[in-house]
């Protein structure tokens, strides 16, 4: 489902294309259609995601990139005012400098 | 005999299941007291309940002002991650901060045998800590003992609110204390809560339902004749402001008015000027009585409501808005009694499709069957008085 093999490196573009998938995956495709999501997208003020919604989208990106990321690590390191404030963005520049 | 006191909030939900478990006290025999702000809960109270009002006079000049801040939490929106941040910093740290000196002083006059106290009023706890008093910890909302592995700091951040206030309290603790060490009711049953890891002093008793005498009217003769189509309960709870209720009834009436339904709404009757014909609209209902003639609920995952359902074998579409109505939510879905929607996002062709998908797929209430049957093989109200009961026999035990 999730599981694409990644052959090489992926820009930042295609991670944000990637994780927008996901996040489509997550709360469905009709509310993202209506959904202007960009970088600076907030899960908790722009997309209006809760700590589950966030946590589903989270396993897909952990299903997705597997022990080359540690995605689970870097977000339970996150105090609740970077979860209020963490932004799509944020999440490319991790994954983008992980690779 | 024993005494025993619950220590309580002016949250219905957290209330509710010390009054089944007070009644089954009372009943046995035992001494029992409820400590609130609430003046109202006196007359909810079972026959020889006693209330202990928690009250301040002209010289607590700090309590009488902090009292006049303690309806926040039906204010103002809040949402997500954010809900959690807003539900500690301006509702349960200054109404714990404001309850603490009654308590305190009610708790040195009653000398109780054994402290119950809420688990987001912790305020009891240090209290009982510091008059030496056992205290068990009563868990009507679930969700706060149940830790994201995924965002761990979120739970931590709670605990470290928790810790300060018990340091400014003048209580020298590492760590919270909210939970005791000696007992923990935990109002659901494990198979609702989910896979989990806690010491022995967590006992999930299931969902403690305390049987009102209804004194609510209610048009039963309206949903015995709806012979055709479903019968189905829409509630949002006593939480929410004007704003939301508004937008989400309207929501409603678009999905189920002049539908295959019968509706019954718990909700001002006059939020609309015209409601659906086949809509019953109170603003209290005998919920109890009225779950058994249901076919679904749909409402915003507060556990109370979701356990009576569920208590019924009743399916459900739920929306959760803040707190943890989110966890309810996934666990509904999770245990596969019902389908969730967001708040914010969901319209009512949504909706529509939710409880038809709820109503017409048998599995859903197979599930919610098989929850109702984890819920009295939890033991309930006799399982959690007799808990409370063998904790007062042994006195030699050390409990602090």
């Amino acid at each position: 489902m999730d599981t694409i093999v990644t052959a090489g490196k992926l820009n930042s573009n295609e991670i944000f294309n990637l994780l927008k998938q996901f996040i489509t995956e997550v709360i469905g495709e009709e509310f993202v259609e209506e959904m202007d999501i960009s970088m600076d997208s907030s899960f908790n003020k722009d997309l209006e995601m809760d700590s589950i919604e966030i946590v589903a989208f989270s396993e897909k990106i952990k299903a997705h990139f597997g022990d080359k990321i540690d995605f689970t690590g870097w977000l339970s390191n996150m105090d609740i005012d970077e979860l209020i404030g963490l932004k799509l963005g944020m999440i490319v520049n991790f994954i983008e400098e992980c690779q | 005999m024993a005494r025993f006191v619950y220590i309580v909030p002016p949250l219905t939900g957290h209330v509710n299941p010390t009054l089944a478990v007070g009644a089954a006290l009372l009943e046995a025999g035992h001494e029992v007291a409820w400590m609130s702000l609430d003046e109202s809960l006196e007359a909810r109270l079972p026959a020889d309940g006693k209330l202990l009002l928690i009250t301040y006079t002209d010289d607590d000049h700090s309590e009488r002002e902090s009292g006049q801040y303690l309806n926040v939490i039906t204010k103002k929106v809040v949402y997500g991650v954010d809900s959690i941040k807003f539900l500690y910093e301006e509702v349960l740290i200054p109404l714990n901060r404001h309850c603490y000196k009654g308590i305190s002083r009610l708790l040195e006059a009653y000398q109780p045998d054994l402290v119950i106290t809420d688990h987001e009023l912790f305020a009891g706890a240090i209290a009982a800590l510091k008059h030496g008093v056992p205290y068990v910890t009563s868990v009507t909302a679930p969700a706060a003992i149940q830790i994201m592995d995924e965002l761990p700091k979120v739970y931590e951040w709670e605990q470290n609110q928790i810790v300060a206030l018990q340091q400014e309290l003048g209580l020298r603790a590492e760590r919270s204390v909210a939970s005791s060490d000696l007992l923990n009711l935990v109002f659901t049953s494990k198979e609702f809560f989910g896979e989990v890891h806690l010491p022995d002093q967590y006992r999930f008793v299931g969902p403690v339902i305390y049987k009102r005498q209804a004194k609510t009217t209610f048009d039963w003769a309206r949903i015995a004749e709806a012979s055709e189509g479903a019968r189905i309960l829409v509630s949002i709870g006593t939480t929410f402001n004007h704003e939301h209720k508004k937008s989400f009834f309207d929501k409603v009436i678009s999905a189920f008015g002049g539908g295959p339904y019968t509706v019954v709404v718990i909700c001002d009757p006059l939020l609309f000027e015209e409601w659906p014909d086949n809509f019953i609209v109170q603003l209290n209902i005998p919920q109890l009585e009225v779950l058994p003639y249901l076919d679904a609920v749909v409402c915003h995952g507060g556990h109370n409501t979701v356990c009576e359902s569920l208590s019924n074998g009743i399916p459900l579409v739920v929306i959760p808005i803040a707190y943890d109505q989110s966890h309810v939510a996934g666990r509904v879905v999770k245990t596969g009694a019902g389908l969730r929607l967001n708040f914010n996002r969901f319209k009512a062709q949504h909706l529509q499709a939710a409880l038809h998908e709820v109503l017409h797929d048998p599995a859903f209430k197979t599930a919610a069957i098989s929850l109702r049957d984890s819920f009295i093989a939890a033991g309930g109200t006799a399982a959690a008085a007799g808990l409370l009961v063998n904790l007062t026999k042994n006195k030699s035990t050390n409990y602090v």
